[in-house]
């Protein structure tokens, strides 16, 4: 074979290979957008779940809020440049939020934990109060009850029969 | 009344003090949820900020302003996605009755969480790009929301009843369910109707 005809045979392999290796490249960078977007919506959506119990347990979350939002809008980014074909900006803006929402995440299950041990702790003193506020009444309502039983039947032995003389 | 009688006294009302005693436990056990509605609140004001002179007219090339809104009445934080959908006027709108959002391609998209009993607002700027009649049909090839460009492909015959051609920017609403880990279409949606005047 010829040095020519060996060129156009290369030649011929690579604009063959060119539209293969593009179309490859092509979903392998669609690939690491949709896994950036999905590590980015798990990593959310975990940190709002973690939220969402500090402030059921009773924790100020306002602050939170705020860069939650900032998360939440470097997410919407990520899919809307994402659907616009636009990989380098929808892989930046996933990984801003994942890390923004990382950063986020250490400060909200504290928050949670403290809120929760708070909680806890007032619900214990609420349950162990009002046991002992059960107890005291129905103590308290035995006693009157013993004590008026009492008084009554006393009242009741202490009435004489009226004794009726009989005229005959 | 005799002892009898004294007795059932005395005892209603040492269950009735003993309700009372545990009424601080009863609500950590079972929590008072209250009759109040739970719900959100989603509308669109006009450029002035007020439920007025919403964009009706509208043409190629041209920028307009809304503003999309939601109060959130749930009761506690919602985390909510509104996706931004653009339709002529025979494309799909969401069913309401079956729960069913737009089948149409989401153009832009909002996500955000607010605290219960708070607002959310966001400004829409949008135009339209590659508007071209003919005949008695229009179509808009992009529509510009927010500075992105995002291609469309609406096309609506000349409406004679109300002499226009008509297209609607509309707004669903959806949030996010804790207990299936994703967005649930939350069976509202807002929209103004758009009569495209020229290119």
């Amino acid at each position: 074979m010829s040095s020519w005809s060996k060129l156009l045979m290369g030649s011929l392999f690579i604009f063959f290979l060119l539209p293969v290796s593009s179309f490859c490249v092509n979903a392998s960078s669609d690939n690491l957008v949709n896994s950036s977007l999905t590590e980015a919506e798990d990593a959310f959506a975990s940190t709002y779940e973690i939220v969402l119990d500090a402030e059921r347990a009773g924790a100020n979350v306002s602050g939170l809020f705020v860069r939650l939002n900032l998360c939440a809008k470097y997410l919407s980014e990520a899919h809307v440049w994402h659907r616009l074909g636009d990989s380098a900006n929808a892989n930046h803006f996933a990984g801003l939020c994942y890390d923004l929402v990382e950063d986020l995440r250490p400060e909200a299950i504290e928050l949670r934990d403290e809120a929760k041990k708070l909680d806890d702790a007032k619900n214990a003193t609420t349950t162990f109060g009002s046991v002992v506020a059960v107890i005291v009444v129905i103590v308290s309502c035995f006693v009157v009850w013993r004590i008026f039983k009492r008084r009554y039947n006393r009242q009741v032995l202490s009435l004489r029969p009226e004794v009726v003389s009989d005229g005959s | 009344m005799d002892l009898k009688s004294y007795n059932a006294l005395f005892i209603v009302a040492t269950l009735v003090l003993t309700l009372v005693a545990a009424y601080p436990v009863i609500a950590i056990v079972m929590p008072f949820q209250g009759d109040s509605e739970q719900f959100s609140e989603f509308w669109l004001l006009g450029p002035d900020h007020i439920a007025e002179n919403y964009p009706f007219n509208v043409s190629a090339d041209e920028m307009y302003t809304i503003f999309v809104d939601l109060a959130n009445h749930m009761g506690c934080s919602e985390y909510y996605l509104v996706n931004v959908k653009f339709r002529s006027i025979t494309q799909s709108i969401p069913e309401l009755a079956n729960s069913q959002p737009s089948s149409l391609t989401t153009l832009h998209e909002f996500q955000f969480v607010v605290d219960a009993e708070n607002v959310w607002e966001s400004t829409v700027n949008f135009g339209f790009q590659d508007v071209s009649i003919e005949g008695d049909i229009t179509n808009v090839g992009n529509v510009i929301i927010n500075g992105k460009v995002f291609p469309v492909d609406a096309s609506t015959r000349w409406d004679f009843e109300n002499s226009g051609f008509y297209f609607q920017l509309f707004f669903e609403l959806w949030h996010y369910d804790v207990a299936l880990k994703s967005f649930r279409f939350d069976n509202q949606f807002v929209g103004i109707w758009l009569n495209m005047t020229g290119s």
